[in-house]
Protein backbone atom coordinates (compact mmCIF):
# COMPACT_ATOMS: atom_id res chain seq x y z
CA UNK A 1 0.00 0.00 0.00
CA UNK A 2 1.56 3.28 -1.00
CA UNK A 3 0.51 6.86 -0.55
CA UNK A 4 -1.91 8.41 -3.03
CA UNK A 5 -1.81 12.01 -1.76
CA UNK A 6 1.54 13.67 -2.34
CA UNK A 7 3.21 17.03 -1.77
CA UNK A 8 3.19 19.21 -4.89
CA UNK A 9 6.32 19.59 -6.99
CA UNK A 10 6.78 23.10 -5.58
CA UNK A 11 7.05 21.76 -2.04
CA UNK A 12 9.29 18.87 -3.11
CA UNK A 13 11.50 21.33 -4.92
CA UNK A 14 11.81 23.57 -1.86
CA UNK A 15 12.62 20.47 0.20
CA UNK A 16 15.28 19.42 -2.29
CA UNK A 17 16.96 22.81 -2.28
CA UNK A 18 16.87 22.92 1.52
CA UNK A 19 14.54 25.90 1.74
CA UNK A 20 11.79 24.53 3.99
CA UNK A 21 11.34 25.50 7.64
CA UNK A 22 12.07 22.60 10.02
CA UNK A 23 8.44 21.51 10.54
CA UNK A 24 7.61 21.38 6.84
CA UNK A 25 10.95 19.70 6.17
CA UNK A 26 10.16 16.95 8.69
CA UNK A 27 6.71 16.44 7.13
CA UNK A 28 8.10 16.07 3.64
CA UNK A 29 10.90 13.76 4.77
CA UNK A 30 8.35 11.63 6.69
CA UNK A 31 6.25 11.35 3.54
CA UNK A 32 9.38 10.47 1.54
CA UNK A 33 10.15 7.63 3.95
CA UNK A 34 6.75 6.18 3.08
CA UNK A 35 6.47 7.09 -0.61
CA UNK A 36 8.66 5.48 -3.29
CA UNK A 37 7.07 7.66 -5.96
CA UNK A 38 8.18 10.94 -4.40
CA UNK A 39 11.61 9.45 -3.71
CA UNK A 40 11.73 8.87 -7.46
CA UNK A 41 10.92 12.54 -8.01
CA UNK A 42 13.89 13.49 -5.84
CA UNK A 43 16.02 11.08 -7.82
CA UNK A 44 14.90 12.89 -10.98
CA UNK A 45 15.90 16.22 -9.37
CA UNK A 46 19.28 14.74 -8.49
CA UNK A 47 19.76 13.43 -12.02
CA UNK A 48 18.85 16.83 -13.49
CA UNK A 49 21.32 18.49 -11.13
CA UNK A 50 24.02 16.03 -12.14
CA UNK A 51 23.36 16.54 -15.84
CA UNK A 52 23.45 20.33 -15.43
CA UNK A 53 26.65 20.16 -13.37
CA UNK A 54 28.26 18.06 -16.06
CA UNK A 55 27.47 20.61 -18.77
CA UNK A 56 28.28 23.69 -16.69
CA UNK A 57 31.22 25.74 -17.80
CA UNK A 58 33.50 26.01 -14.79
CA UNK A 59 34.83 29.07 -13.01
CA UNK A 60 38.62 28.99 -12.54
CA UNK A 61 39.77 27.85 -9.12
CA UNK A 62 42.59 29.85 -7.56
CA UNK A 63 46.15 29.00 -8.64
CA UNK A 64 47.07 26.88 -5.64
CA UNK A 65 43.74 25.05 -5.44
CA UNK A 66 44.99 21.70 -6.75
CA UNK A 67 48.09 21.80 -4.50
CA UNK A 68 45.86 22.54 -1.54
CA UNK A 69 43.50 19.72 -2.50
CA UNK A 70 46.38 17.25 -2.83
CA UNK A 71 47.78 18.38 0.53
CA UNK A 72 44.45 18.07 2.27
CA UNK A 73 43.97 14.42 1.34
CA UNK A 74 47.31 13.59 3.01
CA UNK A 75 46.23 15.03 6.33
CA UNK A 76 44.80 12.58 8.81
CA UNK A 77 41.12 13.03 9.42
CA UNK A 78 41.26 14.87 12.74
CA UNK A 79 37.54 15.05 13.37
CA UNK A 80 35.71 11.77 13.66
CA UNK A 81 33.41 11.30 10.70
CA UNK A 82 29.97 12.54 11.61
CA UNK A 83 27.96 9.39 12.03
CA UNK A 84 25.30 8.97 9.38
CA UNK A 85 23.02 7.21 11.81
CA UNK A 86 20.99 9.70 13.83
CA UNK A 87 21.38 9.52 17.58
CA UNK A 88 18.89 7.12 19.10
CA UNK A 89 16.10 9.25 20.52
CA UNK A 90 14.40 8.52 23.79
CA UNK A 91 11.14 7.01 22.78
CA UNK A 92 8.23 7.90 25.05
CA UNK A 93 6.22 4.98 26.39
CA UNK A 94 2.99 6.25 24.86
CA UNK A 95 4.44 5.58 21.40
CA UNK A 96 4.84 1.85 22.04
CA UNK A 97 3.06 -0.15 19.37
CA UNK A 98 3.25 2.58 16.72
CA UNK A 99 5.46 2.01 13.72
CA UNK A 100 7.33 5.27 13.21
CA UNK A 101 9.20 5.99 9.95
CA UNK A 102 12.97 6.71 10.19
CA UNK A 103 12.47 10.48 9.96
CA UNK A 104 10.61 10.41 13.29
CA UNK A 105 12.79 7.88 15.06
CA UNK A 106 15.46 10.53 15.51
CA UNK A 107 12.99 13.32 16.35
CA UNK A 108 12.75 14.70 19.87
CA UNK A 109 9.17 13.90 20.80
CA UNK A 110 7.99 15.57 24.02
CA UNK A 111 5.34 14.43 26.49
CA UNK A 112 1.78 14.06 25.28
CA UNK A 113 -1.28 15.87 26.56
CA UNK A 114 -4.96 15.26 25.96
CA UNK A 115 -6.87 17.98 24.13
CA UNK A 116 -10.19 16.11 24.14
CA UNK A 117 -11.35 12.67 25.28
CA UNK A 118 -9.43 10.11 23.20
CA UNK A 119 -7.34 12.77 21.46
CA UNK A 120 -3.74 13.52 22.42
CA UNK A 121 -1.00 15.68 21.01
CA UNK A 122 2.76 15.33 21.51
CA UNK A 123 4.90 18.32 20.44
CA UNK A 124 8.10 17.70 18.52
CA UNK A 125 11.08 19.92 19.34
CA UNK A 126 12.91 21.01 16.20
CA UNK A 127 16.11 23.07 16.25
CA UNK A 128 15.68 26.34 14.40
CA UNK A 129 11.91 26.23 14.23
CA UNK A 130 10.26 29.67 14.35
CA UNK A 131 8.62 30.27 17.71
CA UNK A 132 5.04 30.48 16.46
CA UNK A 133 5.28 27.35 14.30
CA UNK A 134 4.07 24.07 15.78
CA UNK A 135 4.94 20.51 14.90
CA UNK A 136 3.38 17.60 16.75
CA UNK A 137 2.08 14.08 16.62
CA UNK A 138 -1.66 13.77 17.03
CA UNK A 139 -3.52 10.62 17.89
CA UNK A 140 -7.28 10.16 17.69
CA UNK A 141 -8.63 6.99 19.24
CA UNK A 142 -10.65 4.78 16.94
CA UNK A 143 -14.33 5.70 17.01
CA UNK A 144 -13.69 9.22 18.37
CA UNK A 145 -14.57 12.42 16.55
CA UNK A 146 -11.93 14.74 15.25
CA UNK A 147 -12.04 17.89 17.42
CA UNK A 148 -13.35 21.01 15.74
CA UNK A 149 -10.49 23.16 14.57
CA UNK A 150 -9.55 26.05 12.34
CA UNK A 151 -6.50 26.49 10.17
CA UNK A 152 -4.22 29.43 10.74
CA UNK A 153 -1.73 29.55 7.91
CA UNK A 154 -0.45 26.49 6.12
CA UNK A 155 -0.95 23.21 7.92
CA UNK A 156 0.43 19.89 6.77
CA UNK A 157 -0.66 16.45 7.87
CA UNK A 158 1.09 13.16 7.16
CA UNK A 159 -0.85 10.04 8.09
CA UNK A 160 1.12 7.44 10.02
CA UNK A 161 -1.59 5.01 11.05
CA UNK A 162 -5.33 4.56 10.59
CA UNK A 163 -7.45 6.32 8.02
CA UNK A 164 -9.80 9.23 7.51
CA UNK A 165 -11.86 10.64 4.70
CA UNK A 166 -12.57 14.21 3.64
CA UNK A 167 -13.79 15.98 0.49
CA UNK A 168 -10.54 15.09 -1.28
CA UNK A 169 -10.72 11.38 -0.61
CA UNK A 170 -9.37 8.70 1.69
CA UNK A 171 -6.13 9.21 3.62
CA UNK A 172 -3.96 6.37 4.86
CA UNK A 173 -0.38 5.72 6.01
CA UNK A 174 1.98 7.97 4.09
CA UNK A 175 -0.65 10.29 2.67
CA UNK A 176 0.25 13.95 2.68
CA UNK A 177 -2.22 16.79 2.83
CA UNK A 178 -1.95 20.55 2.97
CA UNK A 179 -4.65 22.88 4.29
CA UNK A 180 -4.89 26.62 4.74
CA UNK A 181 -7.47 29.21 5.80
CA UNK A 182 -9.31 28.74 2.51
CA UNK A 183 -10.05 25.11 3.34
CA UNK A 184 -13.20 25.68 5.35
CA UNK A 185 -14.64 22.51 3.89
CA UNK A 186 -12.07 20.47 5.76
CA UNK A 187 -14.23 18.08 7.78
CA UNK A 188 -12.22 14.92 8.28
CA UNK A 189 -14.12 11.78 9.27
CA UNK A 190 -12.18 8.99 10.99
CA UNK A 191 -12.61 5.58 9.42
CA UNK A 192 -12.09 2.01 10.59
CA UNK A 193 -11.27 0.64 14.02
CA UNK A 194 -7.59 1.52 14.27
CA UNK A 195 -6.34 4.57 16.20
CA UNK A 196 -5.31 7.41 13.90
CA UNK A 197 -1.81 8.76 14.30
CA UNK A 198 -0.54 11.64 12.21
CA UNK A 199 2.24 14.17 12.04
CA UNK A 200 1.01 17.77 11.87
CA UNK A 201 3.12 20.79 11.00
CA UNK A 202 1.66 24.27 11.30
CA UNK A 203 3.46 27.24 9.88
CA UNK A 204 3.78 30.30 12.05
CA UNK A 205 0.53 32.24 12.26
CA UNK A 206 0.67 35.79 11.02
CA UNK A 207 1.32 38.14 13.90
CA UNK A 208 -0.42 41.51 13.69
CA UNK A 209 1.98 44.42 13.44
CA UNK A 210 -0.26 47.31 14.51
CA UNK A 211 -1.81 48.25 17.84
CA UNK A 212 -5.22 47.81 16.27
CA UNK A 213 -4.17 44.35 15.17
CA UNK A 214 -3.14 43.45 18.72
CA UNK A 215 -6.44 44.73 20.06
CA UNK A 216 -8.37 42.70 17.52
CA UNK A 217 -6.23 39.60 17.98
CA UNK A 218 -8.42 37.82 20.54
CA UNK A 219 -11.54 38.58 18.51
CA UNK A 220 -10.07 37.48 15.21
CA UNK A 221 -8.55 34.39 16.88
CA UNK A 222 -5.29 34.92 15.04
CA UNK B 1 48.41 23.81 -13.41
CA UNK B 2 45.59 23.51 -15.86
CA UNK B 3 41.86 23.82 -15.51
CA UNK B 4 39.71 22.88 -18.45
CA UNK B 5 38.08 25.84 -20.12
CA UNK B 6 37.83 27.85 -16.97
CA UNK B 7 37.28 31.16 -18.67
CA UNK B 8 34.00 32.59 -17.51
CA UNK B 9 33.52 36.28 -17.06
CA UNK B 10 30.70 37.24 -14.74
CA UNK B 11 28.72 34.77 -12.73
CA UNK B 12 26.33 33.57 -15.40
CA UNK B 13 26.50 29.84 -15.88
CA UNK B 14 26.68 28.77 -19.47
CA UNK B 15 26.33 25.45 -21.16
CA UNK B 16 29.13 23.92 -23.14
CA UNK B 17 28.60 21.46 -25.91
CA UNK B 18 29.22 17.84 -24.91
CA UNK B 19 31.95 17.27 -27.48
CA UNK B 20 34.18 19.95 -25.94
CA UNK B 21 34.60 17.84 -22.82
CA UNK B 22 37.79 15.94 -22.24
CA UNK B 23 36.42 12.59 -21.17
CA UNK B 24 39.39 10.31 -21.53
CA UNK B 25 38.33 8.44 -18.46
CA UNK B 26 34.86 8.29 -16.91
CA UNK B 27 34.42 9.81 -13.45
CA UNK B 28 33.12 6.40 -12.35
CA UNK B 29 36.48 4.84 -13.26
CA UNK B 30 38.40 7.63 -11.51
CA UNK B 31 36.46 7.23 -8.27
CA UNK B 32 36.91 3.47 -8.41
CA UNK B 33 40.66 3.97 -8.75
CA UNK B 34 40.65 6.33 -5.77
CA UNK B 35 38.76 3.77 -3.71
CA UNK B 36 40.98 0.91 -4.81
CA UNK B 37 44.50 2.32 -4.62
CA UNK B 38 44.11 5.85 -3.22
CA UNK B 39 45.22 7.00 -6.66
CA UNK B 40 46.37 10.65 -6.38
CA UNK B 41 46.58 11.18 -10.13
CA UNK B 42 42.96 10.06 -10.50
CA UNK B 43 42.03 12.49 -7.74
CA UNK B 44 43.86 15.35 -9.47
CA UNK B 45 42.02 14.61 -12.72
CA UNK B 46 38.67 14.46 -10.97
CA UNK B 47 39.42 17.66 -9.07
CA UNK B 48 40.44 19.50 -12.21
CA UNK B 49 37.33 18.36 -13.98
CA UNK B 50 34.74 19.00 -11.26
CA UNK B 51 35.95 21.65 -8.80
CA UNK B 52 35.58 24.56 -11.29
CA UNK B 53 32.11 23.34 -12.23
CA UNK B 54 30.97 23.04 -8.64
CA UNK B 55 32.38 26.50 -7.99
CA UNK B 56 30.45 27.93 -10.95
CA UNK B 57 27.29 26.12 -9.93
CA UNK B 58 27.13 27.39 -6.35
CA UNK B 59 28.24 30.89 -7.36
CA UNK B 60 25.19 30.99 -9.60
CA UNK B 61 23.15 30.13 -6.51
CA UNK B 62 24.44 33.18 -4.69
CA UNK B 63 27.67 32.13 -2.98
CA UNK B 64 30.68 34.43 -3.13
CA UNK B 65 33.71 33.27 -5.15
CA UNK B 66 35.59 32.44 -1.92
CA UNK B 67 32.70 30.51 -0.37
CA UNK B 68 32.19 28.67 -3.64
CA UNK B 69 35.88 27.81 -3.87
CA UNK B 70 35.87 26.47 -0.30
CA UNK B 71 32.74 24.44 -1.00
CA UNK B 72 34.26 22.95 -4.15
CA UNK B 73 37.38 21.97 -2.14
CA UNK B 74 35.23 20.42 0.58
CA UNK B 75 33.07 18.54 -1.93
CA UNK B 76 36.05 16.91 -3.64
CA UNK B 77 37.62 16.10 -0.27
CA UNK B 78 34.38 14.30 0.55
CA UNK B 79 34.65 12.40 -2.73
CA UNK B 80 38.16 11.28 -1.69
CA UNK B 81 37.04 10.21 1.77
CA UNK B 82 33.82 8.52 0.69
CA UNK B 83 35.14 6.92 -2.50
CA UNK B 84 34.91 3.46 -0.92
CA UNK B 85 31.16 3.99 -0.49
CA UNK B 86 30.67 4.67 -4.20
CA UNK B 87 29.42 1.72 -6.22
CA UNK B 88 30.10 2.29 -9.90
CA UNK B 89 27.79 -0.58 -10.85
CA UNK B 90 24.86 1.16 -9.16
CA UNK B 91 25.43 4.90 -9.23
CA UNK B 92 26.26 7.64 -11.68
CA UNK B 93 29.38 9.50 -10.48
CA UNK B 94 28.29 12.93 -11.60
CA UNK B 95 24.95 12.73 -9.76
CA UNK B 96 26.80 11.41 -6.70
CA UNK B 97 29.21 14.35 -6.80
CA UNK B 98 26.31 16.72 -7.37
CA UNK B 99 24.53 15.32 -4.29
CA UNK B 100 27.61 15.80 -2.14
CA UNK B 101 27.94 19.42 -3.27
CA UNK B 102 24.24 20.07 -2.82
CA UNK B 103 24.23 18.73 0.73
CA UNK B 104 27.27 20.82 1.64
CA UNK B 105 25.59 23.93 0.29
CA UNK B 106 22.39 23.29 2.24
CA UNK B 107 24.37 22.61 5.42
CA UNK B 108 26.37 25.81 4.96
CA UNK B 109 23.21 27.86 4.46
CA UNK B 110 21.51 26.38 7.51
CA UNK B 111 24.55 26.76 9.70
CA UNK B 112 24.91 30.41 8.73
CA UNK B 113 21.25 30.98 9.53
CA UNK B 114 21.48 29.25 12.91
CA UNK B 115 24.65 31.01 13.94
CA UNK B 116 22.79 34.26 13.39
CA UNK B 117 19.75 33.13 15.35
CA UNK B 118 20.97 30.73 17.97
CA UNK B 119 24.04 30.19 20.14
CA UNK B 120 26.32 27.77 18.38
CA UNK B 121 26.08 25.04 21.00
CA UNK B 122 22.41 24.65 20.25
CA UNK B 123 23.20 23.76 16.70
CA UNK B 124 22.86 20.13 15.77
CA UNK B 125 22.26 18.08 12.67
CA UNK B 126 18.67 17.19 12.03
CA UNK B 127 18.90 13.81 10.41
CA UNK B 128 18.05 14.76 6.85
CA UNK B 129 18.38 12.32 4.03
CA UNK B 130 21.99 11.42 3.38
CA UNK B 131 23.27 12.02 -0.13
CA UNK B 132 23.57 8.36 -0.93
CA UNK B 133 19.87 7.76 -0.38
CA UNK B 134 19.21 9.43 -3.69
CA UNK B 135 21.38 7.19 -5.77
CA UNK B 136 20.82 7.53 -9.49
CA UNK B 137 22.13 4.74 -11.67
CA UNK B 138 24.24 5.52 -14.73
CA UNK B 139 21.54 4.50 -17.16
CA UNK B 140 18.89 6.74 -15.56
CA UNK B 141 21.37 9.62 -15.47
CA UNK B 142 21.97 9.18 -19.20
CA UNK B 143 18.24 9.05 -19.93
CA UNK B 144 17.58 12.23 -17.96
CA UNK B 145 20.46 14.01 -19.64
CA UNK B 146 19.15 13.10 -23.07
CA UNK B 147 15.56 13.97 -22.15
CA UNK B 148 16.60 17.37 -20.78
CA UNK B 149 17.82 18.36 -24.22
CA UNK B 150 14.52 17.28 -25.74
CA UNK B 151 12.30 19.30 -23.39
CA UNK B 152 10.44 22.31 -24.82
CA UNK B 153 12.43 25.53 -24.18
CA UNK B 154 9.87 26.96 -21.76
CA UNK B 155 10.15 23.87 -19.54
CA UNK B 156 13.92 23.91 -19.79
CA UNK B 157 13.96 27.55 -18.68
CA UNK B 158 12.06 26.67 -15.52
CA UNK B 159 14.55 23.93 -14.70
CA UNK B 160 17.54 26.17 -15.41
CA UNK B 161 16.23 28.91 -13.13
CA UNK B 162 15.42 26.32 -10.49
CA UNK B 163 18.82 24.67 -10.44
CA UNK B 164 21.24 27.38 -11.54
CA UNK B 165 19.69 30.26 -9.62
CA UNK B 166 18.20 28.23 -6.77
CA UNK B 167 14.83 29.97 -7.05
CA UNK B 168 11.48 28.97 -5.58
CA UNK B 169 8.59 28.67 -7.99
CA UNK B 170 7.11 32.01 -6.96
CA UNK B 171 10.48 33.70 -7.55
CA UNK B 172 10.66 32.09 -10.98
CA UNK B 173 7.19 33.44 -11.75
CA UNK B 174 8.37 36.95 -10.79
CA UNK B 175 11.59 36.63 -12.78
CA UNK B 176 9.79 35.53 -15.93
CA UNK B 177 6.71 37.72 -15.31
CA UNK B 178 4.37 34.78 -15.75
CA UNK B 179 1.66 33.48 -13.40
CA UNK B 180 2.72 31.06 -10.65
CA UNK B 181 0.26 28.51 -12.01
CA UNK B 182 2.13 28.49 -15.31
CA UNK B 183 5.44 27.82 -13.56
CA UNK B 184 3.84 24.99 -11.60
CA UNK B 185 2.30 23.38 -14.65
CA UNK B 186 5.52 23.65 -16.67
CA UNK B 187 7.57 22.04 -13.91
CA UNK B 188 4.91 19.38 -13.53
CA UNK B 189 4.97 18.62 -17.26
CA UNK B 190 8.75 18.45 -17.28
CA UNK B 191 8.87 16.23 -14.19
CA UNK B 192 6.18 13.90 -15.53
CA UNK B 193 8.08 13.48 -18.75
CA UNK B 194 11.43 12.89 -17.03
CA UNK B 195 9.96 10.58 -14.40
CA UNK B 196 8.13 8.57 -17.02
CA UNK B 197 11.30 8.29 -19.06
CA UNK B 198 13.23 7.15 -16.00
CA UNK B 199 10.92 4.45 -14.75
CA UNK B 200 7.58 4.81 -16.48
CA UNK B 201 5.29 5.10 -13.49
CA UNK B 202 3.17 8.04 -12.46
CA UNK B 203 -0.10 7.96 -10.60
CA UNK B 204 -1.64 9.86 -7.73
CA UNK B 205 -2.92 13.23 -6.69
CA UNK B 206 -0.69 16.24 -6.04
CA UNK B 207 -2.04 18.42 -3.25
Amino acid sequence: MSAIHHPGEDLLWDYFRGALAPGLRLSVSTHLDLCPQCRDDLRVFTAIGGALLETTEGVAMSDNALDLALARIERPVDLPEVSDAPAPARRPAFLEGFELPPSLQSAEIRGRYFVAPGVWMAPIALPGEPRAAKTYLMCVKAGMEMPEHTHRGREITVMLQGQYRDHKGLYQRGDFTQCDEADDRHMPVMMGDVDCLCLVAQEAAIIPKTWLGWLLKPIARI
Amino acid sequence: MHFDRALTIGSSVRMISPDSKNCAETPEALITRIAGTRDRAAYATLFTRFAPRIKAFVMGQGMTAQEAEDLAQEALLNVWRKAHMFDASKASAVTWIYSIARNLRIDAARKAKRVRELPEDLWQGDGDKAADEQIVDTQSAQIIKKMLDALPPEQKDILRLSFYEDLSQSDIAKTLSIPLGTVKSRLRLAMTRLRTAMDGKSTGVKS
